[in-house]
């Protein structure tokens, strides 16, 4: 019941997408900021929005080490539940940690091979198989195209959702729709591009791909004192 | 005893078996000249070395209890931890390995980097251990310390740079290049003592200028004044060696050294290396918790002026009594002094204050900040800690926590009983989630603790330290019942069989808690129960706790509020209302939904990436949920929680799945229920126990 609460008031449906999920099967998305705007705590709310649901998710992060990771989830979940007035936080993570994998990498640690390596030692022992990725603090420099493409396939065949959160800085060059012209070589392989921008004391959230971009639904804002995403209400 | 404390270095030397470190120790020993003739381990003259200060180490030529041992060099002060190389995480291993401000990493440049070098690497790096390597037994067949070298990069992904490269090899090891100075060093004399300084044969100049240069490339991360000299070619020794010392006190450069123990070869240089390379105690910042705040960490200073804080690190029973080892963190520990044991708060006087050579001891008079020493005659149990009085800092939490696995162990014979008591005593002293208790069903000697190997080592210790040979029953896991709902009760306790009868109502309602073990509220309004027999319903209540009704378990986690009930003016007593609340807790027991509860334990597995699958495969057959994997170089380690009931031998299957290179670390996490399927076995196996019994 807790759980199902929870779900209706993810404020993620408000954001102009009809389907139940944002992404097709194989689909990447990518969450772009600046340092320290709130990209990893946006994912764990898509990721979390997705365990509720009792979906598996494997979450990767090249630059916390596990415990740091799973500090961000608890933390996430105890500001939602403390937004709802939900006094049993312990109890919505047992429910949700089997649902959940984390597997950290070293940024100089990371390939595709790799990662397929390890995702196969876990579906065949039936120990775990995720239904969508989180991948937090992938560099996106020249190299990126072929592991990207590589990933792809991966996430193409195993039919995954792939969520990337994307690093910008201060002084990039941005391509007509908002996206850093360095990613406009990879920009096709991505269905959905949200981009977090402080603009004064708030964060917006804004689409820049994908069916959000265009739809005439009111942006989200990222609270920046609990980086929980709310609408424009404060909902 | 001198006080200048950038002269004193506290340090472990660690290594895998067999790698020499006893020798190691037993030549620093000689050429400090704390002893005046070198006896072998395994010698003919049978005296053996001074570190095997125990009968059986001599005798099977291994280290098996830590002792502390005091040296000086170059008018530094050591002192040498002998630190246990057993792979086991009890808390003495931990204790050891706290008072170390650096650390030898012997390695054998035959068999190179083995697995239990990764074990203690690993322990190094969980404690923030600067660390230097040794290179030992160059003088063997097959020696070949540059794959060693290569090892420590790949294996344990060490930032490892030679210092030294040996003259010769094997057979003809005569000695070694120091690349610091850019001479060779011999060692001539019976015992190696004479050092000679050469100029570099010709044949190993450009081996030597080769390795000076990667070491100097290495270095210079750690020192622009170095990078700068480098490019302008005029470093210096100075230079150099404060460079490599910056990069090994931060843990991301490893000096690595070479020689012969055995042969006397390259021992002196490895102790100038100690002294110029590895932290003072002022260099390291040490944590103490402060019990008045909430347990908050404070930064110790580490002046001998202020107020003291000190740890008891290691109990050791010898000819002189108890003797406890103690590192001094801040402040000194003199003679004649009051202070006060944080755990307790018992104050007393300090008697005699020792240094500690292995078995041999000197009288000093006080122990500053920085030091180690060790005190007699003092009721302490290992990991407390000393401070002046009026002060509340520990170095320890004072969080215990309970036992979650119980043994049942019988003596072999009287002497074994008598041998047995006193190293329960001993042990519980030690350790303090090390319990020992009587069953009063059996009459069986139980001990209780964190873990199957946990008390595997006590058992063993029991034999080799104590000679009490004991035989061991089934590990137990320690259970618990509580319950999951709300219910009612309402119970009339009434006897009358002749004499004086017995009546007692007690009503109210039971419900779970999470914050607590057990908690009784007394809501009676009107004096429904007279005063004077609340407590002993709370006493019935308590009483029915240790037993639980479903499977005999401990109850906890369970609210009591008694809000009605009813007495009688002569049948009354104290005795009725104990009855009446036992059964009143039966009453409302059995439909509060009562479950088991087990303990879920924490298992952080090391392993090398290439059993990464089978290891979380391993885990996964056992109930087990996996947290995380986190990659970390050649090494990898996989977090999950496991019911500890399915982690017995666990040790001998993750030893046969990865060829002994992983280990693992267990403690425990939280008390969950028990599937229900978990249950009916459990249910069925009491079943079956009792039949037995009857």
């Amino acid at each position: 019941m807790l759980k199902n609460d929870l779900i209706l008031q993810n404020p993620l449906r408000l954001m102009g997408y009809k389907a139940e999920e944002i992404l097709t099967p194989g689909g990447f998305g990518a969450v772009l900021a600046r340092a320290g705007v709130g990209k990893t705590s946006f994912l764990v709310q898509l990721s979390l929005n997705s365990l509720l649901k009792n979906k598996n998710v494997l979450h990767i992060s090249l630059d916390d080490p596990v415990n740091k990771v799973n500090l961000w989830y608890r933390e996430v979940l105890s500001r939602i539940a403390d937004q709802h007035n939900i006094e049993q936080t312990n109890q919505l993570v047992e429910t949700i940690l089997p649902h959940r994998f984390i597997m950290t990498f070293r940024v100089e640690g990371f390939s595709v091979p790799k990662l397929e390596e390890r995702l196969s030692d876990l579906t065949e022992q039936n120990i775990f198989s995720p239904q969508m990725l989180i991948i937090d603090g992938l560099p996106f420099d020249e190299s990126i195209y072929e592991p990207l493409s590589q990933l792809k396939t991966l996430a193409q065949k195993n039919s995954l959702y792939v969520w990337f959160t994307m690093r910008t800085h201060r002084d990039e060059t941005m391509g007509p729709d908002g996206i850093p012209t360095r990613l406009i070589k990879v920009a096709d392989l991505f269905e959905v591009v949200v981009q977090l921008q402080p603009e004064g004391k708030e964060i917006h959230v804004k689409a820049l791909k994908g069916e959000g971009a265009d739809s005439d639904h009111p942006s989200l804002l990222l609270d920046p004192a609990t980086m929980l995403i709310k609408d424009q209400t404060g909902r | 005893m001198e006080n200048n404390i950038q002269k004193v270095r506290n340090i472990g030397i660690s290594a895998h078996i067999d790698s020499g470190k006893t020798t190691l120790t037993e030549r620093i020993l000689f050429y400090t000249k704390r002893i005046h003739a070198i006896h072998d381990v395994k010698g003919k003259d049978g005296v053996g070395a001074t570190m095997d200060s125990m009968e059986l180490e001599k005798e099977r030529g291994i280290t098996i209890a830590s002792a502390a041992t005091f040296c000086k060099w170059q008018g530094h002060e050591i002192n040498i931890i002998d630190t246990p190389g057993h792979v086991d995480f009890t808390i003495e291993v931990e204790r050891s390995l706290r008072v170390l401000d650096g650390a030898i990493l012997v390695l054998c440049s035959v068999g190179g980097v083995q697995s239990q070098s990764i074990t203690v690497d690993q322990q190094m790096k969980r404690y923030k251990v600067p660390c230097l390597a040794f290179i030992n037994k160059c003088d063997r067949s097959g020696a070949n310390p540059l794959r060693v070298i290569n090892q420590l990069k790949e294996k344990l992904g060490h930032n490892a740079v030679a210092m030294q490269i040996p003259v010769g090899l094997e057979a003809d090891l005569t000695g070694i290049v120091d690349l610091v100075i850019m001479k060779a060093i011999y060692f001539d004399g019976d015992n190696g003592e004479d050092v000679r300084i050469e100029e570099i044969p010709d044949n190993l100049i450009d081996e030597a200028l080769q390795k000076r240069e990667e070491l100097i490339d290495a270095a210079s991360m750690f020192s622009d004044e170095l990078m700068e000299a480098a490019l302008e070619d005029q470093v210096t020794e100075d230079l150099l060696i404060s460079a490599v010392r910056s990069g090994t006190l931060a843990r991301e450069l490893t000096p690595v050294f070479m020689g012969s123990a055995y042969k006397n070869k390259g021992v002196q240089p490895l102790l100038d290396a100690v002294t110029n390379l590895l932290p003072c105690p002022s260099d390291v910042e040490n944590e103490a918790l402060d019990m008045e705040d909430n347990e908050k960490s404070v930064i110790l200073s580490s002046s001998p002026d202020d107020d003291l804080v000190a740890f008891a690190f290691k109990l050791e029973d010898g000819q002189y009594g108890q003797l406890t080892y103690i590192r001094v963190y801040r402040g000194t520990l003199a003679k004649g002094m009051t202070m006060v044991n944080v755990r307790n708060g018992k104050k007393f006087k300090v008697g005699r204050v020792a240094r500690m050579h292995a078995d041999q001891m000197e009288d000093i008079g006080k122990i500053d900040a920085g030091y180690i020493g060790a005190l007699f005659g003092i009721e302490c149990a290992s990991g407390d800690t000393f401070a002046s009085p009026g002060m509340s800092l520990t170095m320890t939490s004072m969080f215990v926590p309970e036992p979650v696995i119980s043994l049942a162990i019988a003596p072999k014979d009287n002497k074994s009983q008598i041998n047995m008591s006193k190293a329960l005593g001993r042990f519980t002293k030690e350790d303090p989630t090390f319990r020992t208790h009587v069953s009063d069903e059996t009459k069986e000697t139980i001990i209780e603790g964190m873990g199957e190997l946990h008390l595997e080592v006590y058992v063993e210790r029991m034999r080799r330290e104590y000679d009490a040979e004991v035989s061991t029953g089934k590990p137990r896991v320690a259970y618990r019942e509580t319950i999951t709902r709300k219910a009612q009760f309402n119970y009339i306790h009434k006897k009358q069989t002749g004499g004086a009868g017995q009546f007692g109502r007690v009503a109210g309602y039971i419900e779970p808690i999470a914050e607590e073990e057990f908690l009784f509220e007394n809501k009676i309004t009107g004096g429904s129960i007279p005063t004077q027999f609340i407590s002993a319903c709370e006493k019935g209540f308590r009483q029915s706790l240790a037993k639980g009704p479903k499977m005999g378990f401990p109850v906890t986690g369970v609210k009591i509020v008694i809000n009605d009930g009813a007495s009688h003016a002569v049948d009354s007593s104290e005795m009725a209302f104990q009855s009446a609340a036992r059964g009143a807790f039966k009453e409302g027991y059995a439909k509060a939904g009562p479950v088991i509860h087990e303990p879920i334990m924490k298992v952080v597995v090391e392993t090398p990436t290439e059993f990464q699958g089978a290891v979380m495969g391993s885990l996964n057959q056992r109930r087990g949920m996996i947290v995380g994997a986190q990659d970390e170089g050649p090494m990898c380690s996989i977090e999950s929680r496991i019911p500890l009931s399915e982690m017995f031998s666990y040790s001998t299957v993750l030893r046969s799945l990865t060829q002994g290179k992983a280990q693992f670390t267990m403690e425990f996490n939280a008390y969950k229920q028990v599937p229900q399927q978990i249950m009916e076995e459990l249910v069925e196996k009491a079943r079956e126990e009792k039949k037995n019994v009857a």
